[in-house]
């Protein structure tokens, strides 16, 4: 199930494909029916009709002053695009949106994988607290946002009334501008780290024992085995995990929408909570679009890159 | 931390010591992980004054149902728990036929065009869905599929994690199964159907409960498709309920545990499947 | 009321598109319900769309029930509905000939311009001194301008709401004060002496909130922006004005950096021992059990001022029944009404005529919130693009002057970005 494994596979597979006809069909005045695209129709469909075609159109809004419910539209070009580099807001967005997804996607390894690790065995006690790491990942980011909220509250939450218990003063984690990005993060890996850690676990449990074995005979321990065992043996875990992890949080939205809406003082302002407000408040359109598509950009770039590094071997 | 449970020889008492603290950190991690949702739950039984008063406490000086019963009074529950299985179930069951139909063409098929079809579902797995939120409505307001059912599952009805997803999956299955088959006469539908989705169902099992988690959790959408309180969802309507009665906590905090409820509930009963299925997925 | 505020935005925007796209030659028709085409036969029928969902809802349902039991002729049906749901759908469906008769569109009073860009609105003209007549001079100015367009009306405000001076009384006690503040002054000296103990001397909120900050610097006689929607912030008044009040922020006095829930819950926790707030926050403070008393805003240089803040009612330019209509927005603003719902929602009624009202007089909530109906402002009446106004300027500069930096720098930044909001040429 590993890259390898399915490069094998491919390898061995006879090479005629279809068993009616394959590639060597020579009947050429036959318009031949192709039956992939019957399976792959209605999610084509769906696919182009409802996110391919709005982004194409959302685009188009990027290059036009678009006013919502305005009878024509005036036609800029650029010029959003090159407002947008100007504007200190992006460039405070862009920083949030870069510091949340870092911190985030690296605490939510390493936690993840502490969890993995020392949750291993299939004991029914290991089970039971898995399923308790794992269930604030069910739960919707709006309830988060809300729960976290009222209990990081200085005058009404458990939070504050526990610091005042031991006799401090409460902090006042969401008014802050410098405690508010972390208060957001904590709350985000609290929320992920138990999805991580099932991913990572099921890479670990997939890590052949006899490597292990090879490497204690050779003196590894502890940190070494890690390193030099068990990193590289669940790499494309790995890689998955952290694929899906930073195109999570770069487009992260709902949990900062909740709980601070971008403030105070647009210290928690990511691209999408920047971009919502110009859209959806502001009534700016055009600008909105443009932050979409520059997002849009930075995740491809990023996620070709993140290939690369990975040498993720699948498409052909 | 994880050699320890590969090897079982004597323990050390460095080994027991590494072991205490271990479920040191575990029981932390448990009380943080849990603490939230009991303050919730018992924060939805309890009064305004209490909640001022006592902040440091996370159960109720005096149970109170007021919140409850506010929700009760104002919502039509029953449709909108409904609302909620209608969207989420349908939306469900129609992404995990699409899904792996459109995978199993990309996984099994050679066709022209196929790597072209496998790059455009990497690229909208990356859109983010606020960028569409605006040409969609415009695009459902000329549908006239605002404010109905099929307005609010269609374009739901696929998703790109799913079929990327659901091909890697198939691209394991060896191939010799459906060699075999074909040889025996079986077209592509039957090999779909009798070989490659019985044997994908962890992973189908997997995406359902994925698909289904994040449907009913779903708000911007609903909130966007739906007008009428008879077609909203019940996380919908609860957060614009509760942003109505900001100053009732209880009121807030008694939806949340509303919303949450069934799907805890399902959670509880089938958590193999929760677990297992997020499991199969990173072995890809 | 307030967060909810951020979910319709969405909405919004999404409907006005919708009407965009309608209005340029689209010729939908789903079959909205609501418009009535029934002949003479019975009784006129007019539907109304209201947002109010919340704890005052009662109290317009109680509005309708009395005008139907006394109007044989007009019976008019009410679907309340969150305020995003009236947001998204009514902009297309009266763009489109479809809809109800009668709706509060929003409660926003800026919205009715946006209304009148796709000429959804009826112009009223029943208006008058007379009975059965659209009493335009008694009602609440801030309200009429604010639904007036050249010269023509095409509102009347469903509802008014004013800030008063909020107090804890027993903080009030401890600290040895007698009464709450009657000037500007006194309202800071008091707010300090407060101050201490875990207590605030004043609630105060930056963000998602019914705008606090405006008031302070209007009874320094200070303004945001002026006649030609230029920031005005960098007068001396408001320099002044701003930097005293951030000052207070600074010191601790107020908190800093607060949403508007968390600066009631604040008041709500005894955690501090005054706020500014509209009557909609009464029964949620008693409820926490705080010793409450509601006074005037403390008076300020030029006199007694306020915020207001009113949601519009208006008719469907399509409607088959202007005239009946009219008559119920007439009665919905006469004093027959206003009386019955000021009792029961404890909201000041829309018209400035009801002082002497010896009921009212004696109900403590309403006479405390339409005594300050005649000083009382609307936040940015008519400035362009005025949520951007506040959400890239005015938050904003407050956000950066409460957390101590330069004022006059702070201004200077958001004396710009206002200006290129607005497209002020100044």
């Amino acid at each position: 199930m590993t890259a390898t494994s399915t490069r094998s596979a491919r390898a061995a597979r006879p090479v005629p494909s279809t068993g009616r006809a394959g590639r060597s069909g020579h009947r050429p005045r036959r318009w031949r029916f192709q039956p992939a695209w019957l399976f792959a129709a209605p999610s084509l469909v769906i696919l182009l009709g409802f996110i391919v075609y709005p982004i194409v159109q959302s685009f188009r809004y990027s290059l036009y002053n678009w006013r919502i419910g305005a009878e024509t539209q005036e036609w800029v070009g650029l010029a959003n695009y090159a407002e947008l580099l100007g504007d200190e807001r992006f460039w405070n967005a862009l920083y949030v949106t870069v510091i949340f997804s870092v911190v985030s996607v690296v605490a939510q390894l390493i936690l993840g994988f502490a969890a993995a690790s020392a949750l291993q065995r299939d004991t029914w006690l290991n089970r039971i607290v898995r399923s308790v790491f794992f269930f604030p990942t069910i739960v919707a980011l709006a309830i988060i946002g809300i729960v976290w909220r009222f209990m990081l509250d200085p005058s009404i939450g458990l939070i504050g009334g526990v610091t005042e218990l031991v006799g401090a003063e409460p902090i006042p984690w969401l008014q802050d501008t410098s405690l508010a990005l972390p208060a957001v993060i904590a709350v985000s890996v609290w929320k992920n780290v138990g999805f991580t850690m099932i991913i990572l676990l099921a890479g670990l449990k997939g890590v052949p024992e006899h490597l292990y074995e090879a490497a204690r005979l050779d003196g590894a321990r502890g940190w070494q085995l890690i390193r030099h065992v068990t990193l590289p043996s669940i790499r494309p875990t790995l890689l998955f995990a952290t694929m899906i992890m930073t195109i999570n949080s770069l487009q992260v939205f709902d949990l900062v929408y909740v709980m601070t809406n971008g403030g105070p003082l647009f210290a928690t302002d990511t691209l999408v909570t920047m971009m919502f407000r110009e859209g959806f408040e502001n009534f700016n359109l055009g600008y909105a679009s443009t932050i979409a598509w520059v997002l849009f950009a930075i995740i491809m770039a990023l996620s070709a890159f993140q290939l690369r590094i990975f040498r993720y071997q699948d498409v052909d | 931390m994880s050699t320890d449970l590969h090897v079982r020889r004597r323990p050390s008492p460095q080994k027991a010591l590494t072991g205490t603290l271990k479920w040191v950190l575990l029981g932390v991690g448990i009380v943080v992980a849990l603490v939230p949702f009991v303050w919730m739950v018992t924060g939805s039984f309890r009064t305004e004054a209490d909640l001022f008063g006592a902040p440091a406490s996370l159960l109720p000086e005096q149970w109170s149902l007021h919140g409850y019963r506010g929700i009760w009074e104002e919502l039509p529950f029953m449709r909108l728990v409904m609302n909620s299985f209608i969207f989420a179930g349908v939306t469900t069951a129609l992404c995990l036929v699409f899904d792996s139909m459109f995978a199993y063409a990309l996984a099994r098929i050679k066709f022209r065009g196929s790597t072209l079809c496998f790059w455009l579902v990497i690229a909208t797995l990356m859109v983010p869905f606020q960028v569409t939120l605006i040409p969609v409505f415009v695009e459902l307001f000329h549908l006239g599929w605002l404010d109905t059912y099929h307005g609010l599952i269609i374009p739901r009805a696929t998703s790109a994690f799913g079929i990327f997803m659901l091909r890697q999956f198939f691209i394991s299955i060896p191939r010799e199964l459906d060699e075999a088959a074909r040889i025996d006469g079986a077209g592509h539908l039957r090999i779909y159907w009798q070989i490659i989705l019985p044997l994908a169902k962890p992973a189908l099992a997997t995406l359902a409960v994925l698909h289904f988690m994040n449907l009913w959790n779903d708000l911007l959408w609903p909130l966007i498709v739906t007008s009428s309180t008879e077609m909203r969802t019940l996380p919908a309507a609860l957060t614009l309920f509760g942003g109505q009665h900001v100053n009732d906590h209880a009121v807030l905090l008694a939806g949340a545990t509303l919303s949450l409820l069934p799907l805890a509930l399902a959670f509880f009963l089938a958590q193999r499947y929760f677990v297992a299925g997020v499991a199969t997925t990173g072995l890809k | 009321m307030r967060t909810i505020r951020r979910h319709l935005t969405i909405a919004t925007v999404a409907a006005l598109a919708v009407a965009g796209c309608s209005s340029a030659g689209s010729t939908d028709n789903d079959g909205d319900p609501g418009m009535e085409t029934d002949a003479d036969a019975g009784p006129v029928e007019l539907t109304l769309w209201t947002g109010f969902t919340g704890g005052d809802r009662g109290a317009y349902e109680a509005l309708v029930e009395t005008f139907n039991d006394t109007h044989d002729d007009i019976q008019v049906e009410m679907e309340v509905q969150p305020w995003d749901t009236i947001a998204q759908k009514l902009p297309s469906a009266w763009a489109t000939g479809q809809g109800p008769d009668v709706a509060t569109p929003n409660f926003d009073p800026n919205i009715v311009g946006q209304y009148l860009e796709t000429d959804s609105l009826l112009a009223l003209d029943a208006v008058g001194e007379g009975e059965g007549q659209i009493n335009v001079g008694q009602l609440a100015p801030a309200a009429v301008e604010a639904f007036t367009v050249d010269g023509t009306l095409y509102a009347v405000p469903a509802n008014m709401a004013t800030l008063q001076l909020y107090y804890n009384k027993t903080l009030f006690e401890q600290a040895g004060i007698d009464g709450p503040p009657a000037d500007v002054d006194e309202f800071r000296e008091v707010a300090r002496d407060l101050t201490g103990d875990g207590v605030y001397g004043l609630s105060l909120a930056e963000r998602e909130t019914i705008q606090m900050w405006p008031i302070l610097q209007w009874l320094d006689g200070g303004d945001i922006v002026d006649e030609q929607y230029c920031a005005a912030l960098d007068t001396p008044e408001n320099v002044e004005s701003l930097t005293t009040w951030s000052q207070l922020v600074v010191d601790e006095v107020a908190p800093v950096g607060l949403t508007g829930a968390e600066s009631d819950a604040l008041f709500s926790a005894g955690q501090a021992a005054m706020q500014l707030n509209g009557p909609w926050a009464a029964p949620g403070y008693r409820d926490a059990g705080i010793e409450l008393g509601i006074a005037p805003v403390p008076t300020g240089v030029d006199g007694d001022v306020t915020l207001a803040s009113t949601a519009p009612l208006a008719i469907s330019a399509n409607t088959e029944h202007p005239a009946e209509a009219q008559e119920f927005l007439a009665w919905w603003t006469g004093q027959e009404a206003q009386k019955q719902f000021a009792l029961e929602s404890g909201f000041p009624p829309v018209r400035t005529d009801m002082g002497d009202d010896p009921e009212l007089a004696a109900n403590e909530d309403v006479s405390a919130f339409a005594a300050a109906l005649p000083g009382a402002r609307l936040y940015l009446p008519g400035v362009p693009s005025a949520t951007e106004v506040d959400s890239e300027g005015y938050i904003p500069l407050i956000g950066e002057i409460t957390r101590g930096e330069d004022v006059e720098q702070a201004i200077q930044a958001a004396t710009e970005r206002i200006n290129s909001t607005t497209g002020c040429q100044g």
